[in-house]
């Protein structure tokens, strides 16, 4: 999630970025990652107190261990795997159309003030209604298969990355722009030299706000219109209520979706290795 | 760069028009043609009719503010938890250390994951999806607020220790006005994400009255119409919202947009 | 030693719409400019000395007059041109070196050769060493000269510098003045520089052109005919200084002061608020 920095705030002292308010984080590393399991291990035990002593049905709160055993079977029976395989390759599918759709629209509206004019606000318009609206319409479109769950998604990517890229390139600065005339260079010339690298920045946002999107569009069709796939087995889970299912399933959820975005920002800083940070 | 403006197209304002226009257009008149006679090719009077009852009987209105109701309850109270949670998150290094991991990490779940979970325990009613509005509000407020916190630059507070403040007045005329306009990013964010959290949760526990349930119902019983009356409605809802936002946006840019000498 | 043209202005005019009416931005320019000269433009704000210099360089065009370089009119941008602008305007994705090449992509040379010329006049400017660093690494005064580097290794006929050390604070001003001049005296370039420092224009230039405001015209042209390199010290440039200051003596100085620049905005990505998730 990208923050607003004041654009009064004074540039930062010592170049590494914004001074900490109150406190500078410890770098001992070692401290911090043992205190940092504090709250979480006695939750678990507050957990496993609850499900001996019996202060909750089983049903809504089973044992600590149930979960592990569950977990553990799920995962060496490759079920686990296998439903996740469908769900990545559903969004890798999704997000490739959406992106590519994306990145084409909004470069032709960065770069062409005529056809921004003609499709921008019916873009807009589209746009106001949130992935999730559009479901049912298209599930009563083409059914519940796998062309649903791919346009869901592809809209899903699509919007932010058209939108960051037309931004991005329209954010170019006009200075740079006038650099590359001065030096004669030719509109392909212009357009991979200059403006692409310079919109990197708010395009790969894009991308990135897009993958989330992607994601995020994905367990929402798969926990209501799929018989696989991670979303299914939560709603499976739930449905012969087994928390331990459903846990299995919502922490392999977390799981690529944070993989999933920590690649994205590897990628960017080395796409962006140029940059510093602050200003 | 030619000056020469092409006489032959229309003015910037009307272009906008052209297409929805032509769909529109092109949309009426298949329906009209009889393209295909699957019972989900309705046509824009049919859609027209549909609102016109809808509102009659008083049922668009009544799913609609029990959205907007939800909506409402779920961000208030995700909103302030988030920036309990925030503040404390910035501004205290205890709890930065105990509970900012799991915080993150709890933070990597996709958020519609949770509404299995959430039905187990709460139910289907009214209060499950509430609790669900609450969670979509509070991520995004505890990150900002917490961001907007930590990056009040040390700068500004040694001023105010130079000038003698104490610390009410270190919070409430320095610190608070700093991370302002990062609380308020979270809050808008919040508002954008509740919406939607709105809508998910009425579709994942279908029961009672609301906009999306409208949506869902309008799919089982095949009536394309209603569906396409949901969503422009849930657009013009969507529509309104992104609109105040950017309207409070550029007032608090207005003061954030300073001449700066260039050095 | 690059080749130098002889650059002929004659009766420019130049004119904007505004709300419908004609405002004339200058007129009656007529300057000719001999090959391997140094010309000085100064003015208070308004006096059209930047259109000007964008119109030579061909970022502008919609003029009345002649402007000729080699008694040829000019069309466009052309390489034969080169500008070294206010900011430094360096690519912030490319290093010094790639900054300065990219400058050579439409040139006609071989690679062995572009990559030779780069690293001469990366030498020239005085950054051996700074190669591969980014632009945000370097100094106000580095980036600079890093842009002057840019705009010589085209070996133009011409070089036009707008302001060019206006944002650089005074040490670093004087002393790049001075490279300024050791790379006009070696290269022998044609070179017309538009500042408002006074003191900067009689350095430099065998000619000091004054411009007045409001339609920009040609006030009057000091020759400047100290020796080279000239003493700010001395009694002589004393005196040429106050010959061009006394054309200003109506205004007053503080008409020669600059506005503030507006910082860019970075475009937020949190406009797209348009837009539903």
């Amino acid at each position: 999630m990208t923050v607003q920095r004041s654009l009064t705030a004074p540039l930062p002292a010592d170049g590494i970025g914004p001074p900490r308010l109150l406190f500078r984080p410890s770098l001992n590393w070692s401290v911090n990652w043992l205190w940092a399991w504090a709250v979480p291990l006695a939750l678990l035990a507050i957990w496993q107190l609850a499900s001996t002593r019996g202060w909750v049905p089983d049903q809504v709160l089973p044992a600590p261990r149930t979960v592990l055993n569950t977990f553990s079977d799920l995962l060496g029976s490759g079920e686990l795997w296998s439903h996740l395989n469908i769900s990545l390759v559903r969004v890798f599918a999704g997000f490739s159309i959406g992106l590519l759709g994306g990145l084409i629209l909004g470069v032709a509206m960065g770069l062409s003030p005529l056809l921004r004019d003609y499709v921008y606000p019916l873009f807009k318009a589209f746009s106001q209604v949130p992935t999730i609206g559009w479901l049912p319409f298209l599930m009563l479109l083409v059914g519940i298969d796998e062309s649903l769950k791919y346009l869901l998604i592809a809209k899903a990517t699509l919007v932010p990355v058209a939108v960051n890229t037309c931004q991005g390139i329209q954010g170019v600065p006009h200075r740079f722009v006038e650099v590359a005339r001065v030096y004669a260079f030719s509109r392909w010339q212009l357009l991979t030299r200059v403006v692409l690298p310079a919109a990197t920045a708010p395009i790969w946002n894009g991308v990135r706000y897009g993958l989330t999107h992607a994601w995020l569009a994905l367990v929402v069709v798969e926990l209501l219109a799929s018989s696989e796939g991670i979303g299914f087995l939560i709603v499976y889970g739930r449905q012969l209520f087994q928390l331990d299912v459903v846990l299995a399933a919502v922490l392999a959820v977390g799981m690529v979706g944070w993989a999933l975005d920590k690649a994205l920002q590897r990628t960017e800083d080395w796409l962006l290795r140029w940059r510093k940070s602050g200003f | 760069m030619s000056a020469n403006i092409h006489k032959n197209t229309l003015p910037p304002q009307l272009r906008g028009w052209v297409l929805p226009l032509a769909l529109l257009a092109a949309w009426a008149w298949a329906a009209n043609a009889g393209w295909s006679d699957s019972p989900l090719l309705v046509s824009p009077l049919a859609v027209w009719e549909r609102a016109v009852l809808q509102v009659r009987t008083g049922e668009l209105w009544a799913g609609l503010s029990a959205s907007l109701w939800r909506n409402a309850w779920g961000f208030a109270i995700g909103a302030s938890a988030g920036l309990v949670f925030g503040a404390l998150l910035g501004g205290s290094r205890w709890f930065d250390r105990l509970l900012g991991p799991s915080f993150h990490t709890l933070k990597q779940i996709s958020l519609f994951a949770w509404i299995p979970m959430l039905s187990m325990w709460f139910g289907l009613g009214d209060a499950a999806k509430i609790a669900f509005i609450a969670l979509a509000a509070f991520f995004p407020v505890v990150l900002n607020t917490c961001e907007g916190l930590r990056g009040v630059p040390r700068e500004f507070i040694e001023v105010a220790r130079v000038h003698g403040f104490s610390t009410w007045q270190l919070l409430g005329r320095v610190v608070a006005p700093a991370a302002a306009p990062s609380i308020f990013t979270g809050l808008q964010l919040s508002l954008i994400y509740t919406w939607l959290a709105t809508l998910g949760a009425e579709y994942l526990m279908a029961s009672g009255k609301g906009i999306g349930n409208t949506l869902i119902d309008g799919r089982e019983h095949l009536w394309m119409d209603l569906v396409l009356l949901g969503i422009i409605v849930v657009g013009l809802v969507g529509a309104v919202l992104n609109w105040t936002l950017a309207t409070l946006e550029k007032r608090l840019l207005a003061w954030r947009d300073r001449t700066v000498a260039r050095y | 030693m690059a080749h130098a043209a002889t650059l002929s202005i004659k009766d420019l005019h130049k004119q904007y719409e505004v709300k419908g009416k004609p405002l004339s931005v200058m007129q009656d320019i007529n300057l000719d400019i001999a090959p391997g000269d140094f010309i000085s433009i100064v003015g208070s704000s308004g006096c059209g000395k930047s259109t000007l210099l964008r119109l030579l360089i061909g970022l502008e065009g919609d003029y009345q007059g002649d402007i000729l370089l080699d008694g040829k009119r000019i069309v466009g941008t052309s390489l034969e041109r080169g500008i070294v602008f206010q900011e430094h305007r360096l690519f912030p994705w490319l290093t010094v070196e790639k900054n300065i090449a990219l400058s050579l992509l439409n040139a006609p040379l071989s690679p062995q050769e572009k990559a030779a010329t780069v690293r001469e006049h990366i030498e020239l400017v005085g950054l051996k060493g700074f190669e591969s660093a980014y632009p945000h690494q370097l100094s106000g005064g580095m980036s600079q000269r890093v842009a002057i580097a840019r705009a010589l290794v085209n070996r133009p006929d011409v070089l036009l510098l707008d302001e060019p050390f206006g944002a650089l604070d005074a040490m670093t001003r004087a002393h790049l003045q001075q490279e300024l001049h050791r790379i006009w005296r070696t290269e022998g370039i044609t070179m017309i520089l538009v500042t408002h420092d006074v003191e900067e224009a009689v350095y430099l230039g065998n000619r000091v052109v004054v411009m007045e405001p409001r339609p920009g015209r040609v006030r009057r042209i000091v020759p400047v005919t100290l020796p080279h390199p000239r003493d700010r010290a001395s009694h002589g440039f004393a005196t040429v200084r106050e010959q061009v200051l006394r054309e200003f003596a109506p205004q007053g100085a503080a008409e020669l002061a600059e506005a503030p620049w507006k910082r860019e905005l970075p475009s937020s990505p949190l406009s797209a608020w348009q837009f539903a998730v």
